[in-house]
């Protein structure tokens, strides 16, 4: 209503070129003057392309979503980095950052190493350094992100112990942050703390930066959101593990006090019982492919392995094995330990639950599978003369072992 | 024996109504079932008691715990703003109770489980998380208890009591809802300590489910190169042997396997 209407003619005739016999006008100064130009910029779908032109592929790729812009603008300081001394060291930390982590064996989990890389984070928000507490080999610490490693010695299973311990730590030095991943022993150690010290724990963080901590509550209906307190757990998969040069993981002096002996008066720990753990939790799966015929061999060697029966979607859809043992994109996706495949070719469905498996050895007769370039150990052989040789192998061992 | 269980106003996990929580229930069958299995010892009625706590405005969908087979329930009467843990340790501080079960986390409040193991501080009871199963201890006065760990692994604990122990949700399923038990079940409603929670520094918001995040790829990779980040996580190099005899095929397996620590003899 408000808009004036535009008199088109009248527009043209303002710039119409005198004289000439026939009407002629000078349309490019009509666009240039009209205001809708000037309003809504015109696309220019060509420069759009010119900039979306992924550089250095033979065919011709557009990329749309710009990351290779971004990429462009990266690969200085990835050089930079490879300029500068490979081993970060953080001499005078302005404080300290604990991280607990689990490691059983003495060996980092996946969720630790993403605990001390949100360590670090928290740390190079102000010039401090990373401090692991607990008993581990230290260049595998170093590699994860780690400044400062403090032994705590407990005997056997006794978390009381170890909270005491930590307090004492948390006490002692000067630590700003302390971070433990939310798993089964470190969110009981984590609790134990916060009663202990009567802090107030964010448990279960979602997303950490050095700004604000989130967290779910009220059954996921509510997210609450703070500046990261002194006791923090971190959920699984809720930030990356260190990518960087490694930090020098250098052991510090400290007197832990005497321990007091606690309520468990003895701890055992009976291994989890593959027949019937799900495929989910199993921690080491042998799985049968198209390429095994021989099932009775196939499940004799599941029991001889101790392990949990898996399968591809071949063998389920021809009735071999159940469904509830389906590897893959539509199946189980695994989070075991070992993966030992025979005769599967490692479709990418397959593949997908596999993923997050860390070590695969796979039987195959084809040497070209994508099974085979996966797998840590590749046997090209043909699985029923391997499979027999394996029983075989771990009977005969048992044997042996049960004669003297 | 004399258990106290703490239940807890919960909600359901799909429904958002009030609902009494699962775990919490479970802790009531392996109270039961510790008590059932300890007069069968003693044989009479020395058996013991069980006893459920909640601190709270008003027991609500609770009596519904009374239906799954726990015969009396306390509420302490309490704002619905109001922090339990001094009404609960005062109701369990004046009777002496020789295990306290609780849930594992909570489910519609705070969510943190923290509770338990403050409450266990202040009561000076040592605490235990994530049983799964318990029996009575070899000697008088123990439990013998198994603690659920990740991927399906125990850890069998002889335990002194007194003692808290939360209960994880890999314990055998409640029992079975009877409404003759819920009828049956008593009731009784306490005056709580009032305790109002300081205001804290936190910011509430409706919950946005956050992307996991997964296996990053070179950036401008192609579709095939992120399909093959996505599904080749952690390649360890790789050995390849092709066409070795069995024997010697069988032998490689078993030396990687026991070399990665999956294979225990
Ligand atoms: C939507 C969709 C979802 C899917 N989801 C899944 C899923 O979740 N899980 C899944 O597994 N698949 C899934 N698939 C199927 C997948 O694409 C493959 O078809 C399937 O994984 C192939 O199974 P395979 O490797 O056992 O069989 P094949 O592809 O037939 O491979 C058999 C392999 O065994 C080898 N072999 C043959 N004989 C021997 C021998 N004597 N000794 C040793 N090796 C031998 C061969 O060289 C070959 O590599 C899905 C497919 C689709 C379309």
């Amino acid at each position: 209503m408000s808009r004036l209407r535009r008199d088109l003619r009248m527009e043209r005739a303002t710039h119409r070129i005198e004289g000439t016999p026939r009407p002629r006008f000078d349309l490019a100064a009509m666009l240039a003057a009209t205001p809708a130009a000037a309003g809504r910029l015109r696309r220019d779908p060509r420069g759009e392309e010119r900039l979306a032109l992924v550089p250095g592929t033979l065919r011709r790729r557009l990329d749309r979503t710009q990351r290779v812009a971004a990429s462009a603008v990266a690969a200085p300081a990835a050089a930079v980095a490879e300029m500068a001394p490979k081993l970060v060291v953080i001499a005078e930390p302005a404080y300290l950052v604990a991280v607990v982590p689990d490691a059983p064996g003495g060996r980092l989990t996946p969720h630790d190493r993403q605990v001390i890389g949100a360590a670090r984070l928290l740390a190079d928000a102000g010039g401090g350094a990373v401090l692991a507490l607990g008993e581990m080999p230290g260049e595998d610490l170093a590699a994860a992100g780690v400044d400062r490693v403090l032994g705590l010695p407990v005997a056997g299973y006794d978390p009381e112990a170890r909270a005491a311990l930590l307090h004492a730590v948390l006490d002692g030095l000067d630590i700003r942050h302390a971070l433990l991943p939310e798993s089964a022993d470190g969110a009981d150690l984590a609790r134990r703390l916060a009663a202990l010290t009567g802090e107030t724990l964010f448990a279960g963080a979602e997303s950490l930066t050095a700004k604000a901590v989130t967290r779910a509550a009220q059954g996921r209906r509510i997210e609450q959101r703070r500046a990261p307190p002194r006791l923090i757990t971190l959920a699984a998969d809720a930030s990356a593990p260190h990518g960087g040069a490694p930090h020098e993981a250098i052991p510090v002096v400290f007197a832990l006090p005497a321990l007091m002996p606690g309520a468990i008066l003895s701890a055992e720990f009976v291994p989890a019982d593959p027949a019937r753990v799900g495929l989910d939790e199993a921690d080491f799966v042998v799985s049968a492919g198209n390429g095994v015929r021989d099932f009775t061999a196939f499940r004799a060697l599941v029991e001889a392995l101790n392990a949990t029966p898996g399968a591809s979607r071949m063998v389920c859809d021809a009735g071999l094995m159940p469904r509830a043992a389906q590897v893959g994109a539509s199946g189980t996706v695994l989070d075991a330990r070992c993966y030992f495949a025979l005769g599967i070719a490692g479709a990418p469905q397959h593949l997908q639950g596999v993923a997050r498996c860390e070590h695969v050895v796979a039987v195959n007769t084809d040497l070209h599978a994508a099974m085979i370039e996966r797998a840590g150990l590749a046997i090209v052989a043909d699985a029923q003369k391997v499979m027999p040789a394996l029983i075989e192998a771990l009977t005969g061992a048992l044997a042996v072992e049960a004669q003297p | 024996m004399r258990i106290a269980i703490l239940l807890s106003a919960g909600r359901h996990a799909v429904s958002g109504r009030p609902a009494p929580v699962s775990v919490e229930l479970q802790a009531i069958r392996l109270a039961r079932e510790l008590i059932r299995q300890m007069a069968g010892e003693v044989d009479g009625n020395a058996a013991g008691d069980i006893t459920g706590f909640h601190a709270g405005p008003d027991a609500g969908p609770l009596k519904d715990a009374l239906g799954h087979g726990l015969p009396r329930l306390i509420q302490l009467s309490i704002g619905a703003q109001d922090d339990p843990l001094p009404s609960l340790a005062a109701a369990l501080g004046a009777e002496r109770f020789d295990l306290v079960l609780a849930g594992r986390s909570g489910q519609g409040g705070e969510d943190a489980g923290l509770l338990p193991y403050a409450l266990a501080r202040t009561l000076g009871l040592p605490i235990v998380a994530d049983a799964c199963a318990l029996a009575a201890g070899p000697q008088h006065g123990t439990v013998s208890l198994e603690q659920a760990l990740p991927r399906g692994a125990r850890r069998r604990l002889t335990l002194r009591l007194p003692a808290l122990v939360t209960v994880h949700p890999a314990a055998p399923a409640p029992l079975p809802f009877a409404f003759a038990a819920m009828r049956r079940g008593m009731l009784e409603t306490r005056e709580g300590v009032p305790a109002p929670r300081a205001a804290g520094e936190v910011e509430e918001r409706a919950y946005r489910a956050r992307p996991k995040l997964i296996a990053k790829s070179a950036a401008g990779a192609s579709a095939t190169e992120r399909l093959k980040a996505a599904t080749e996580a952690a390649s360890s190099g790789g050995r390849l042997i092709v066409d070795p005899a069995p024997e010697d095929a069988a032998r490689a397996i078993l030396a990687h396997l026991r070399q990665i620590g999956v294979l225990r003899d």
